[in-house]
């Protein structure tokens, strides 16, 4: 599947109503690390939108807006999250709970 | 052992180029047993003159002050360091073990070891604040793990050539001709850490490590992207993270897991920030320079 199909499939996913773990935030690396560790277990597209806490628009969170264009696993032509777990089509406005700069 | 693979000078350039005369080393020396102690005695007892004394390793005190731990040549090693630092011209402390105590001097520091005049970042070490060498000077320290042997060869020379009053040092007796600039300085990423781009996995020839692979290159005091290894490369070049070994807090973290080769973070933020970069100014580098960042810095544009 193509980036852009499988933006959409993202897309379509949370739009349609999909409940992700939005909060709690990955405020330390342990928490980093044990989302991450989740994610390599996850089964599918659909549980690691779970897991990582996709939302369609920017989460603000103890004052920073975490949108994925200032993510450091964003990588901004491709419009794509690097992240090994995740390696997933994105947009800048999206967000999960992973971010990082 | 570094210091065996020294080019600039090299161990050989310092006998047959600078006339010094190395009068013991662990792989060079002839002296063994009694010999050993002999020459030691002399020296300490001011019979053979002790121009420069270069220690590696931590000072072990444990047990209980003893330093028996650690014999050498048929007492503790710290009796011999402290009646060698008294007769020397100059003292070297070569290592992170000599100069802050380095790894067996963490927490909770079984070993009881110190530096010869730092214990991490505390003032003071073995040998105390106010140690000076015969030559008015304090340990004059080159840190590392391992310290880069053309470190550990010029600074020798300079002192072996009469220029070791000109030596200046920081405020941790670094000498500042080497550890004034970052690690970063020089380094081949650097472009990659303007753009904000991560290398996410080891190997990648994109991308800079200070972002998620822990890299301490932009906070850590050292020339090893000036003064290459070997004279070949680096860690950073090769695609490995700068542990920050030539600081006083190495190894960060106590090497906790999960925090090692792992930019630590806090709400999504690096915990330990470039040197002199604030939190709100990174912030807005960051939206900043990926919102600018042209398209070759996303692919690999190393050739070999």
């Amino acid at each position: 599947m193509d980036d852009s199909a499988a933006r959409e499939e993202v897309r379509s996913l949370l739009a349609s109503g999909l409940v992700t773990e939005v909060f709690p935030r990955a405020d330390s690396q342990d928490d980093a690390l044990a989302i991450t560790a989740r994610l390599r277990g996850a089964d599918g597209l659909r549980q690691k939108l779970v897991i990582a806490g996709f939302t369609l628009e920017t989460i603000v969170y103890a004052g920073i807006e975490q949108p994925c264009s200032t993510c450091m696993y964003f990588l901004v032509h491709r419009r794509y999250c690097e992240l090994s777990e995740l390696k997933l089509p994105v947009e800048p406005e999206w967000s999960c709970r992973l971010w990082r700069m | 052992m570094s210091f065996l693979n020294a080019e600039e000078p090299s161990a050989c350039d310092l006998v047959t180029d600078f006339g010094i005369n190395i009068l013991w080393h662990p792989s060079l020396g002839m002296e063994l047993g009694d010999n050993l102690q002999k020459l030691l005695k002399s020296c300490a007892s001011g019979q053979t003159a002790l121009d420069i004394l270069v220690f590696e390793g931590s000072v072990v005190n444990a047990p209980g002050g003893t330093g028996e731990w650690n014999r050498f040549a048929g007492r503790a090693m710290k009796d011999w360091v402290r009646d060698l630092c008294k007769v020397a011209t100059f003292v070297v402390a070569v290592g992170d073990c000599a100069t802050w105590g380095g790894i067996p001097a963490t927490a909770p520091n079984p070993s009881e070891s110190q530096g010869l005049q730092f214990l991490k970042r505390k003032a003071g070490g073995f040998l105390g604040t106010q140690y000076r060498s015969k030559a008015g000077l304090p340990v004059i320290n080159v840190p590392g793990c391992p310290a880069h042997p053309d470190w550990i060869t010029q600074i020798v020379v300079a002192v072996a050539t009469g220029r070791g009053g000109e030596i200046a040092l920081d405020d941790f007796q670094r000498p500042k001709t080497f550890f004034t600039s970052f690690t970063q300085t020089g380094c081949t990423r650097n472009m990659h850490f303007a753009y904000k781009v991560s290398a996410t996995e080891f190997g990648q020839r994109k991308g800079c490590l200070f972002y998620d692979l822990g890299c301490r290159g932009p906070m850590t005091h050292s020339p090893c992207n000036r003064i290459l290894w070997n004279r070949q490369s680096s860690k950073t070049r090769a695609g490995m993270p700068c542990l920050g070994c030539t600081e006083p807090e190495f190894p960060f973290q106590d090497l906790a897991p999960g925090t090692v080769f792992k930019t630590q973070t806090v709400m999504g933020i690096p915990k330990d920030m470039p040197t002199g970069v604030e939190k709100s100014g990174y912030i807005k580098l960051t939206s900043a320079a990926k919102a600018a960042s042209p398209r070759w810095a996303e692919e690999d544009l190393f050739v070999v």
